[in-house]
């Protein structure tokens, strides 16, 4: 099961697959180091641009970007109390009050380190878990493929908390956007309107570079953020060899870190910054001094920062095996795996193993690089970043995105399309929509309907043939839990503590 | 004085659910002319997305009548006006009078409009970018950009 997997490692060590990791780690921190950006926008940028690359290529810068942007959000959090990343908001509880103890450089460095713990233990999950998980879904027939999709859209819808029907409209929206274009069985226009470029149907870079690297920039520039960039100054950093003795008490902290991040990863619907949360709750309530928490406890910079990058990679276990992404940055990710023709879910590692275990190795390589990338020297560097005027910022941003979107087709309909999707974006973002089931509406629509179609068109248009077999019911029974467990759960815990307080 | 029945309906919830109300039911007026099974998938998506909407107008309009106070979608909606504006008027000129010349005017005005006025730092930013533009993307990828329509390309 798991030959296919070493089978892949010497296609990834090549020249330009290594110096892709290596870059998106660098890009990735410092993307995740200016607050206001993330590793979803910065890795919605770059799709586009990744159009001509080896899917290997595309996908180690990807991976990169997402390790290096988990851990360059530490470097804000902890110089200015600003979490580059929603997911550093646990990093800075404890992180600023050394940076103000003139203990700046020992935070980043717990940080690196105990990120790149957390991106190790990951990659080994989603090595060691996907390839089983993988054999499972290849023996699914078009009806439980069906399902499949059906059960991914509503675990993001139910599990990723707020407004359900929000999230239901997120998810029709998306899935609506999906049939535009050409009726891939019939072969009608579906809402093209007479207009040639929609025949081809929506690319998922517009939208992804729409809903999720517009809305930021329009806030970089609302709230031009004035940051007193003078904590990176002198952070007192001393070489890392000296630093990780007084590292080695975090162990305990480390392993449970990445146990909670690998865990949430998987969870569709959670994210970073529950994990880290999480994880930081954890350590806190088994330390043997609670009291010294929030006042510089390098422990709980390891506990936060290795649970936010334990969920990178076992995010996408389910996203890579059935097409469910664990995480916003997940779910752009399954686009930029779509733009190389690699279809995500059972057919995947049947199709492109080479692909698929190539960037497991790659995510491995990005967590490890993290140490040497984000070292002593760089992270002294990388808080310069912070520095940055974030006008300045805005307006380079905006000209990659026209041109990554412009790249696609040499069109630049696709732009106004994509300032289209971008106005939507902000509305919900600033109404709390969801944005991950938009794609997932878009990647899994298509997927669904062909499926569909295709389980009627054995069954003779018998509707029945959806419910034939035990996968199939499996999979209803997991959608149904998923959809009503919730609220079934608050109802019977509301019992409880009724009778109980009764 | 204002009219509170006014204003409970420019409640930024209640005007999209009623802007997504309205785009399905003109969507789904062509979904009619389709096979039954081309229009199946985005009949119920439009369907639902009615359906849907008319559950978030009455959501929102229940919260009002309760007296909470409606989401916030800016702090300064001129300055969102002003980048949406701004990103709008890039593209429109990239597609009118080329890339290189917007992107050179684009970059600097966007900054210095937002805040950031130096203009050594204004200037070298703009040489920066669009130099590492040219040598990347045109040099090294063969990509071409919009030369302008206004100039007949």
């Amino acid at each position: 099961m798991y030959s296919d997997l070493l089978q892949s490692l010497p296609a990834v060590l090549t020249f330009a697959n290594f110096a892709a990791v290596i870059i998106g780690v660098v890009a990735g921190i410092v993307v995740g180091a200016l607050p206001g950006l993330s590793a979803t926008m910065a890795i919605s940028v770059l799709v586009p641009f990744t159009f001509g690359l080896d899917p290997l290529v595309a996908l180690g810068l990807m991976a990169g970007i997402y390790n290096g942007a988990m851990y360059g959000g530490a470097i804000p959090a902890v110089l200015l109390r600003i979490p580059g990343t929603p997911a550093a908001v646990a990093t800075s509880f404890d992180g600023y009050p050394m940076a103000q103890k003139g203990e700046g450089g020992f935070a980043l460095q717990v940080a690196v380190v105990s990120s790149a713990i957390g991106g190790i233990a990951s990659a080994f999950a989603l090595m060691l878990l996907a390839p089983p998980l993988s054999k499972v879904t290849l023996l699914f027939g078009p009806a439980e493929v069906f399902w499949v999709a059906v059960f991914g859209l509503c675990s993001i819808i139910f599990l990723l908390g707020g407004s359900v029907v929000k999230g239901l409209i997120s998810a029709c929206f998306g899935v609506f956007v999906s049939v535009i274009g050409s009726d891939p069985i019939l072969g009608v226009d579906r809402y093209t309107f007479g207009k040639l470029e929609m025949l081809d149907g929506i690319n998922i870079v517009i939208l992804l570079v729409g809903l999720y690297a517009l809305p930021p920039v329009i806030d970089l520039l609302e709230t031009p953020l004035k940051t007193d960039g003078s904590a990176s100054d002198n952070l007192g950093t001393e070489p890392i060899w000296k630093a990780l003795p007084r590292m080695f008490g975090f162990w305990k902290t480390w392993l449970r870190g990445s146990l909670i991040g690998i865990w949430i990863g998987i969870l569709p619907g959670a994210g970073g910054s529950m994990a880290a949360f999480m994880s930081y709750n954890e350590a806190r309530r088994t330390s043997k001094t609670p009291e010294t928490w929030g006042n510089g406890e390098p422990e709980g910079v390891a506990a936060a920062e290795t649970a936010n990058n334990a969920d990178t990679a076992s995010a996408l276990i389910p996203a890579l095996t059935l097409g469910i992404p664990g995480t916003a940055v997940a779910a752009v990710m399954l686009g930029g795996l779509l733009i190389h023709g690699l279809q995500p879910g059972p057919m995947l590692f049947r199709d492109n193993p080479d692909v698929v275990f190539g960037f497991m190795w790659q995510f491995l390589f990005g967590a490890i690089l993290l140490i040497f990338v984000g070292g002593s020297l760089a992270t002294n560097s990388f808080a310069k970043l912070l520095k940055l005027p974030r006008p300045l910022l805005g307006s380079v941003i905006i000209v990659l995105m026209l041109i990554g979107v412009y790249s696609i087709n040499g069109r630049m309909f696709d732009v106004y399309l994509m300032l289209g999707f971008g106005a939507i974006g902000y509305v919900m973002d600033k109404l709390k929509f969801p944005l991950p089931p938009v794609v997932l509406g878009l990647i899994l629509g298509a997927f669904a309907e062909e499926n569909l179609r295709l389980a009627l068109r054995i069954g003779r248009g018998n509707w029945g043939v959806l419910f034939q077999n035990t996968t199939s019911l499996i999979l209803v029974a997991m959608t149904l839990a998923v959809v009503f467990g919730p609220s079934l759960k608050r109802r019977f815990f509301k019992g409880k503590k009724i009778e109980g307080e009764g | 004085m204002s009219n509170p029945d006014r204003s409970r309906l420019l409640r930024p919830e209640t005007l999209t659910a009623i802007g997504i109300f309205v785009a399905a039911a003109v969507f789904i007026v062509p979904t009619f002319d389709l096979p039954p099974m081309a229009a199946l998938l985005p009949a119920a998506m439009l369907v639902s997305l009615m359906i849907l909407a008319a559950f978030l107008l009455v959501n929102d309009q229940r919260k009002a009548a309760a007296g909470e106070p409606a989401e916030t979608m800016t702090r300064s909606p001129k300055r969102v006006a002003l980048a949406f504006g701004l990103v709008v008027l890039y593209a429109l000129s990239v597609d009118f009078i080329g890339f290189y010349v917007s992107t050179a005017i684009s970059v600097p005005l966007v900054a210095y409009v937002f805040g950031f006025r130096n203009p050594v730092g204004l200037a070298t930013a703009t040489v920066i970018v669009l130099a590492a533009i040219y040598l990347i993307f045109s040099i090294a990828m063969s990509q071409e950009f919009p030369a302008g329509r206004l100039w007949g390309n």
